[in-house]
């Protein structure tokens, strides 16, 4: 096991007497060279769960492994030089990821440029290796990130990580900013790299089907904890939390006959606020099959085979 | 069948043969710009901005390469000529040295007259003897039977009353003293001199008015003092030579405006680059260490940013004149920089703290920390680059209210003292001549106007050309 | 030819930026009819915001300028209309939703209030009666509360509330086509599910034509009609839904439905990218813009530009490739009309 998290929590103060839940009580385990998505709207924490993990946040409370090394609670620079080599992380936004005023050069070399062990030259043929290596040419090296389309730029993000040849990855939402064509290439070259270096990853999106398409393991993220969790195909194809259910649902596809034979079912209701989040089933004012006790109670993850897991009052 | 409904060509079967495309692929057919490359290049297309920068280019050869250029001293006083509107060099007229003039007394003529009367004529045959020069005017008339005394007066203009004959000069105090010798600041230019006959002490309502048309005069040794001509040369007394060129004229102590212009930029632009230049870099330190560390450090600098805003500037000015021992009508250079580096400082640093929050966020920082960029590593490689472009145009606009703040003081007679220069000065100075003399005001206003504008404007075209969301990937 | 209700004909949008012109839009040519879907589809830059923006009239001029073509809305003429005109034209008879409703939306002013101004400003009734009828279409748009929901302020709604007040303002005149850029690209599964049904439920009950910008196939799938496929400027495909997804004619729209994953196959096809970027339209290729990235690339298709070619006699199923050419060779996975008769 590479990764490990127990109740990993991350909490924001907002203000007196408010406290915004972002992550609550996270427990994950990813296996080496394993890729697991986590999917989940738009607040439902997923990005500050792996910026918590990476130790970009401070977590507020929880523990988390990296091959049964604990991580240190607070990230100090030497911290995150000395695991560099162990956890990168591939941003969402492809324009502000990149910054702007350095050469392509200097921003996929950063790394090696930070640790110090490389010549100006060997950082040039390391930059232009990967260059070719992600798809671009070469001889772009000069030039400068906003010079690039958003999927060329992705990819230039994926150089700097790549770089230094870390273990394990937190992609963050990497495709949702590009286009359909062009995500394509980006999971392509993220597959190549997890087969050619035996790369670790954690795939962080809100597109069920590209979640689906790319990760070994899926868990799925509504308001700060885990709805559900299991092998990517099973819980696509077999949901049991009623709200992955609805999530599927609700997921159009790219077939006409199958969208027209679609049930127009939409869930009811939008995410509510992770502010001040008190005892219940996050889920149980949008849930159609609410009982009594998910407004009270917190359900428990529940283990509905070896590999899979339903945090649902349903399955007590 | 596929059917095309416009067709120009007929392709061939060749035309359909498989063919390979790897090259174009992920090609860049835009040539290549970096954001200071950028940023020029649509800075150069702001005509306004260039204009401008051309202008602040021109304000700083004038300033530093002007003296050497003009090397007149600009506490040197042209007393021939005062006031001087901007002209081409004048012709003055060599006389010689001033020699005391005992006037004109008619011996056979009663000092006082035997009887007081109502009413005496009007002087007759009031002249001029001797050349007039602005170096003297002397007048002498025919006494007048029945007065005791003569006033004499002039007026720039052809009087029409008897309460319009304009500045008493002075006059005598005997009937049969018949002469007068005007040295008042004369000009070349008409003058009206009134002879008034008196009873020893009122006047009569008589008077009889000459036009007088002085021609300007220097003297010879004066002409030598001041290296107009050589000692040797064979000027003599009556021939022209050509007085000091004043360009842009002389004030009221007769000192060249371009060369006290030049002066005071030096002032003004010291104080309107060194003051910027000190509370923008201390505002960049503030904001950037309350923005990067944020939380309650942030807060407490940032309350404390907010207290200094509150304090009244001109107090702060006026307490540090006392503290440094300056009284009234001494330069207060040193406090008035002081004063507004002090105060100056926390718009900058609130501006810093803003972008560095904004910048702290940005994916690329966060990369750079899980690549193990150490804090400084992040601040130099990252965050000043970044926030450049904000600081640039923040100290361009900061430039023109520093220089009208200098202007705004030494006008009120808080920055700089007499005889120093400066623009602001200047302007106090020709304020009280405004409307006779006119440009010894709008010479150095047009100079703060222009300055003022230039730098705004430079400002205005800087915040376009650097800003990153007209940077659009177009 | 019957009239249409919408027809554009050879539009050409341009854009002056420091290199030289781009070509933003090159020759589109598309017709809607009352109370279809058309889709326009493609990826980010290929002109299809561009297309519908100069059709209102809100393209930024300069640096755009429309150098060509014409658009006749009922066979009135509505490109370059005088400001004054073209403001009565938006809104009335053509209403618009955008993908960021907050940046549409006065942040200073009630929802309610957005809502009665457009009402009082084209329809000429009084702010009672316009608040009345305001608070009507918020609940239409199944906005919970409507009442109370007229009286906030933007930043009170969430991002799927506040595309439904845009919703609602749009119909404030009964417009009879709605364009809608991208309306859901910005928000999550579930809502996207609820905004997409409650445009198909308001096109039915209205009778109303939408116009779809989208890039994602699976909003299309869901929604259209009608497709037009864009790439570089230029509707490269178009058809209806079943002939683009089903009889796909050109590679592009191949590639498209290929880059995508497939939800129904429990055994995972590959994944099969696009290589390669679009082309600069600052210097558009001579031939096919698509020959680049093309895995068909023909001699002929890089020096000249492929022709419309059709497939039915009402023209409404065309593609422009040459690889439905007579004389092209047969790609399986392409639906080439004649080919598979000769097979």
């Amino acid at each position: 096991m590479l990764i490990k998290t127990r109740n990993l929590t991350k909490h924001f103060p907002m203000g007196i007497g408010q406290t915004l839940h972002a992550v609550d009580g996270i427990s994950i385990e990813i296996d080496e060279n394993e890729i697991m998505g986590l999917v989940g709207e738009s607040g439902s924490g997923k990005s500050t769960f792996g910026k918590t993990l990476t130790g970009l946040l401070q977590r507020t409370s929880g523990d988390a492994w990296f091959r049964g090394e604990a991580l240190p609670h607070k990230f100090t620079a030497e911290d995150h030089l000395k695991y560099s080599r162990e956890m990168q992380m591939i941003f969402q936004d492809p324009y502000s990821s990149l910054n702007p005023r350095m050469t392509v050069l200097d921003v996929i070399g950063e790394g090696l440029f930070i640790q110090g062990r490389h010549t100006r030259a060997q950082i040039r043929d390391q930059v232009a290796m990967w260059l070719e290596r992600v798809g671009l040419n070469a001889d772009h090296m000069s030039r400068y990130p906003h010079e690039f389309s958003g999927g060329q730029r992705q990819r230039i993000g994926i150089a700097r990580a790549m770089i230094i040849e870390p273990k394990f990855v937190v992609c963050d939402e990497p495709i949702s900013a590009l286009d359909v064509s062009v995500q394509a290439q980006v999971i392509n070259l993220l597959n190549d790299l997890k087969q050619s270096m035996g790369l670790t990853m954690l795939f962080i999106a809100h597109d069920l089907s590209m979640v689906r398409y790319v990760s070994d393991k899926m868990s799925v993220m509504y308001l700060g904890a885990l709805a559900e969790s299991g092998p990517s195909n099973e819980v696509f194809f077999d949901p049991q939390h009623p709200y992955t259910r609805l999530l599927i649902e609700a997921n159009p596809e790219p077939d006409p006959r199958i969208e027209r034979g679609r049930p127009f079912a939409p869930i009811r209701g939008e995410i509510t606020s992770p502010v001040n989040i008190g005892a219940g089933c996050r889920f149980a004012d949008r849930c159609p099959s609410v009982m009594d006790r998910c407004r009270t109670e917190t359900p428990a993850d529940i283990s509905i085979s070896d590999t899979r897991k339903v945090a649902c009052h349903l399955f007590d | 069948m596929a059917e095309a409904t416009t067709d120009p060509y007929l392709p061939t079967a060749t035309d359909f043969s498989p063919a390979v495309t790897e090259e174009s692929i992920e090609q860049l057919a835009r040539p290549s710009l970096s954001y200071w490359q950028d940023a020029w290049r649509r800075l150069k297309k702001n005509t306004r901005a260039i204009i401008s920068l051309y202008i602040i280019v021109g304000l700083a050869l004038f300033t530093l390469a002007g003296p050497l250029v003009w090397q007149v001293d600009p506490a040197l006083q042209d007393l021939n000529q005062i006031s001087q509107p901007p002209a081409l060099p004048r012709d003055a007229v060599v006389v010689e040295t001033y020699a005391r003039w005992p006037g004109v007394v008619i011996e056979d003529f009663p000092i006082e007259p035997d009887e007081y009367v109502d009413s005496v004529p009007a002087p007759e045959n009031v002249r001029v003897v001797e050349a007039p020069s602005t170096q003297r005017v002397r007048l002498v008339w025919d006494p007048v039977t029945g007065a005791g005394g003569y006033n004499v007066y002039r007026n720039q203009r052809a009087p029409h009353s008897i309460n319009d004959l304009g500045l008493p000069l002075g006059g005598t105090m005997a009937g049969n003293e018949v002469s007068f010798e005007d040295r008042l600041s004369l000009e070349q230019r008409v003058y009206y001199y009134s002879v008034v006959p008196t009873d020893g002490f009122d006047e009569f309502d008589t008077w009889t008015t000459i036009e007088v048309t002085p021609l300007l005069s220097i003297t010879r040794a004066d002409a030598v003092a001041r290296g107009l001509i050589a000692e040797d040369s064979e000027v003599s007394d009556g021939d022209k030579i050509k007085l000091e060129f004043h360009p842009l004229g002389t004030d009221y102590l007769g000192r060249d405006m371009l060369a006290r212009l030049m002066e005071g930029a030096r002032i003004s632009l010291f104080i309107g680059i060194c003051a910027p230049f000190l509370y923008v870099l201390f505002g960049i330190l503030y904001g950037g260490f309350a923005g990067y560390f944020g939380g309650q450090f942030d807060q407490l600098l940032m309350r404390f940013a907010d207290f200094v805003v509150a304090l009244p500037f001109l107090l702060f000015m006026i307490l540090f004149k006392i503290a440094f021992g300056i009284g009234p009508g001494e330069s207060g250079i040193i406090p008035m920089l002081i004063a507004l580096v002090l105060l100056g400082w926390p718009a900058t640093a609130r501006l810093v703290r803003g972008q560095v929050l904004q910048i702290r966020e940005q994916g690329y920082i966060q990369a750079a920390r899980l690549l193990g960029g150490k804090h400084h590593y992040l601040v130099i490689r990252h965050i000043i680059p970044n926030t450049m472009g904000v600081i640039l145009v923040t100290l361009t606009f900061s430039v023109p209210t520093a220089i009208f703040t200098e202007a705004f003081l030494s006008f009120i007679g808080m920055g700089v003292a007499p005889p120093t220069p400066s623009w602001g000065s200047m302007c106090n100075e020709g304020v009280k001549t405004m409307l006779s003399h006119p440009h010894e005001l709008v010479f150095p206003a047009m100079f703060i106007s222009i300055t003022v504008l230039a730098f705004n404007l430079l400002g205005d075209g800087l915040t376009e050309a650097l800003d990153s969301r007209m940077r659009s990937r177009e | 030819m019957t009239e249409h209700l919408l027809q554009v004909t050879d539009l050409e949008v341009e854009f002056s930026t420091y290199g030289g012109d781009v070509k933003a839009v090159r020759g589109v040519s598309f017709h809607v009819d009352p109370g279809e879907t058309l889709a326009i589809v493609g990826e980010s830059g290929c002109g299809k915001s561009v297309t519908v923006q100069s059709l209102m009239g809100i393209i930024p001029m300069p640096p755009g300028r429309i150098t060509g073509g014409s658009a006749l809305l009922r066979g009135k003429e509505i490109l370059g209309l005088p400001p004054r005109q073209a403001n009565r034209f938006r809104g009335v008879e053509v209403g618009m939703i955008f993908q960021d409703p907050m940046t549409s939306l006065n942040p200073t002013m009630t929802i309610g209030d957005q809502i009665s101004e457009t009402l009082m400003v084209h329809r000429n009734v009084s702010y009672r009666e316009a608040s009345r009828r305001a608070v009507e279409l918020l609940e239409r748009t199944r906005i919970p509360e409507a009442k109370n929901r007229a009286r906030q302020y933007p930043f009170e709604f969430s991002g799927g509330m506040l595309q439904r007040a845009m919703i609602a303002q749009s119909l404030a005149c009964s417009p009879s086509i709605l364009i809608a850029d991208e309306p859901t690209t910005a928000l999550d599964v579930t809502i996207q599910s609820q905004i997409l049904e409650l445009m198909s439920e308001l096109k039915r009950a209205e009778n109303m034509s939408i116009i779809l910008i989208t890039h994602d196939l699976a909003v299309v799938a869901r929604m259209a009609d009608r497709v037009a496929v864009m790439y570089a400027g230029q509707i490269v495909e178009s058809g209806t839904v079943d002939e683009i997804f089903y009889e796909s004619a050109h590679p592009y729209t191949l590639g498209l439905k290929d880059a995508m994953p497939s939800n129904r196959e429990q055994r995972d096809k590959n994944l099969m990218p696009i290589l390669g970027s679009p082309p600069d339209l600052f210097d558009p290729p001579k031939g096919c813009s698509y020959y680049a990235r093309c895995p068909f690339a023909m001699q002929v298709c890089k020096p000249k530009m492929p022709p419309r070619f059709t497939f039915d006699s009402d023209h409404s199923h065309y593609a422009r490739c040459w690889l439905q050419h007579d004389d092209a060779p047969h790609e399986e996975r392409l639906f080439q009309q004649g080919k598979r008769d000769v097979d």
